[in-house]
């Protein structure tokens, strides 16, 4: 009794200082649905409702199922074409990502060769130059290559990740070498030793790698906002952006579209959290 | 000869033989070479020729539409330097940004961290909630933060207004569209430090700490004395990268005084209020279509990095303490 209530005492003071903070922490989330399901007329009173009112029908409205109440228009914003697009760009980045990380972090960690540690020196250097500074060369280089407004332009150049270089590394340099040892007296090369028995091992950091990218390239605004002028080609961002840019007396719409953004990505987070903030937390990456 | 009782030399030599990965000559290498080559090609291609590309872009009057260039050059660095207001302004308004969210951003996720680092029920939970803001997409939330910043109904000003405190039109306002997004900041990446602050303490031997509560240390001297020294590498590394992170700025200026619903005072905030080094090269490079004065910003941004790197690496390291 006595040691339980020591607990008790101990804990307190932190529950005490966590739970507003979550609070606070999670009130954008919860205002997101709370300005999602009101009308025009409830988010526009003083001082605000604080509690969701149940107009599921402003989905619809956003998605051009239903008429705008304010206008009696149809809203005509290519939802469908939009998130197409991003899962396109995100899945292309995600796999390709894997393909390279794969296939560097294999040889930097178990093939010598000459100059090695020279080129993963220029890999790991390579990871401190910012993406904002070397924005508007790779815009120079990409409208050389005709590839402005397209999926390639914002898929290629996230082709190649160091996080997952490194990761890869770490995980084969792991391995225990009597696999490679016992591969090779059945007469396997690295390509097929790779293949057949490193990838199905190297589970876990791609994962990590996969979920990561995906996440990143699922949010990327920046970019595509640069390199895309077109809805064939524009990713759910900056789609999101232009909607709320185009219009900004409607909250309850912008709303209603923040939250089909937010959660798809919000499930993933919540059902690979292990993954992505283990990930994170061994290799210290911000986005 | 018994080769065990060679000693400890023949066991390394035996086991560098066993290491040794036969045929590892010409055609492994090669076939190294063909596996890095994808991911070396696009590192170079899209990141390395790039970095180097825009010191000789800074030299350049670049028009980013026609792509006609000529050289022109230190004529860039010297109207950047020495007579631009707008980018004075800028260089200042960040090392705001820096001195405001990382000191804030660290504090309140060491905190989180200390305040979750034993295992109690709901930690988890806990853990996702501060975690969150870092993997949401930001428009969507600089959309909701936006309209939580409605100057006559955001509930901001209603929570202000229930304190007896002013309303603000915090993104309009020159004085407080700065702090605006600070905040939206520090409520970002919070918990993205306090995850990395965890994995930090998870680290660090549990032995010293208890020895010391033997002793019969309070939990704040325990902290000074112990914790915080042990940390020091962690704290150094969130310092560096939160540093890093906030120099370049770019995209929460961007949605919040350009880009969503609500955002009225145009981009840059009012009176440039939330103009930043990251945001005026993306303005000159791609609504004004300056490339090679863009480079030039580029440069300075790039140069402050590496400066803030090597200062951090200098000054600091020798006052970390590794284990």
């Amino acid at each position: 009794m006595n040691r339980r209530l020591r607990r008790v005492l101990d804990l307190a003071p932190r529950y005490l200082l966590l739970v507003p903070l979550a609070a606070l922490f999670a009130f954008p989330l919860y205002w997101m649905v709370v300005i999602s399901l009101g009308t025009l007329q409830s988010v526009f009173v003083f001082p605000p409702i604080l509690y969701p009112l149940g107009h599921f029908e402003n989905f619809l409205t956003a998605v051009g199922l239903r008429p705008d109440p304010s206008t009696g228009q149809y809203l005509q914003i290519p939802w469908a074409r939009y998130f197409l697009n991003t899962v396109i760009v995100a899945t292309g980045t995600t796999l390709l990502v894997l393909f390279t990380s794969a296939l560097a972090g294999y040889a930097f960690a178990s093939m010598p060769f000459p100059g090695r540690t020279f080129i993963f020196g220029l890999v790991l250097a390579i990871y401190m130059v910012p993406t904002e500074v070397t924005l508007v060369p790779n815009f120079i280089i990409l409208a050389g290559l005709h590839w402005i407004d397209s999926y390639q332009a914002q898929i290629v150049p996230f082709g190649a990740s160091v996080f997952g270089i490194f990761l890869m590394r770490q995980f084969f340099l792991g391995l225990p070498h009597d696999l490679w040892e016992a591969a090779q007296l059945d007469g396997a090369g690295h390509l097929r030793f790779l293949w057949s028995i490193a990838l199905p091992l190297a589970r876990p950091p791609m994962i990590t790698i996969a979920l990561f990218h995906f996440v990143t390239s699922w949010n990327a605004f920046l970019w595509p906002l640069i390199v895309t002028n077109s809805d064939a080609y524009r990713p759910v961002q900056v789609g999101l952006e232009a909607f709320s840019y185009a219009d900004a007396t409607n909250p309850v719409l912008h709303a209603a579209g923040s939250l089909m953004v937010t959660l798809p990505i919000l499930i993933i987070f919540l059902l690979a959290q292990k993954q992505i903030v283990g990930g994170i937390a061994a290799s210290g990456i911000r986005g | 000869m018994d080769p065990t009782a060679a000693g400890p030399a023949a066991t390394l030599v035996a086991r560098a033989g066993r290491r040794r990965r036969p045929g590892a000559g010409g055609g492994d290498a090669l076939s190294a070479y063909l596996l890095i080559s994808p991911a070396m090609f696009l590192l170079i291609v899209f990141v390395l020729i790039p970095a180097l590309w825009i010191f000789w872009l800074s030299f350049q009057r670049w028009d980013l539409i026609s792509g006609s260039s000529d050289f022109i050059g230190t004529a860039n660095y010297a109207r950047l330097l020495l007579r631009d207001d707008v980018f004075r302004k800028a260089v200042w308004q960040t090392v705001y940004f820096v001195a405001v969210t990382v000191p804030v951003s660290m504090g309140l996720g060491l905190l989180l961290a200390l305040l979750l680092e034993k295992s109690m029920p709901l930690r988890d939970f806990l853990r996702t909630v501060f975690f969150a803001p870092y993997v949401m997409p930001i428009v969507s939330t600089a959309i909701i933060f936006s309209f939580i910043y409605h100057p006559d109904v955001g509930v901001l000003n209603a929570a202000f207004h229930a304190l007896g405190l002013p309303k603000i039109d915090w993104l309009n306002s020159p004085q407080w569209v700065m702090p605006a997004i600070m905040l939206y900041s520090v409520w970002q990446y919070a918990g993205y430090n306090a995850v990395i602050f965890l994995a930090g303490l998870s680290n660090l031997p549990p032995e010293l700490e208890e020895a010391a509560r033997v002793d019969g240390a309070g939990a704040w001297t325990r902290f000074w004395r112990i914790t915080w020294p042990l940390l020091s590498p962690t704290t150094y590394f969130v310092l560096l990268i939160d540093i890093i992170g906030s120099f370049k700025v770019v995209q929460p200026i961007l949605v919040f005084t350009g880009g969503v619903g609500g955002a009225t005072s145009g981009g840059g905030g009012p009176d440039k209020a939330a103009e930043t080094i990251g945001y005026y090269l993306y303005v000159e490079a791609f609504s004004f279509f300056h490339a090679g004065y863009a480079g030039a910003i580029s440069v300075v941004l790039f140069l402050i990095i590496l400066a803030v790197t090597g200062l951090q690496m200098g000054f600091l390291s020798r006052r970390v303490f590794y284990r």
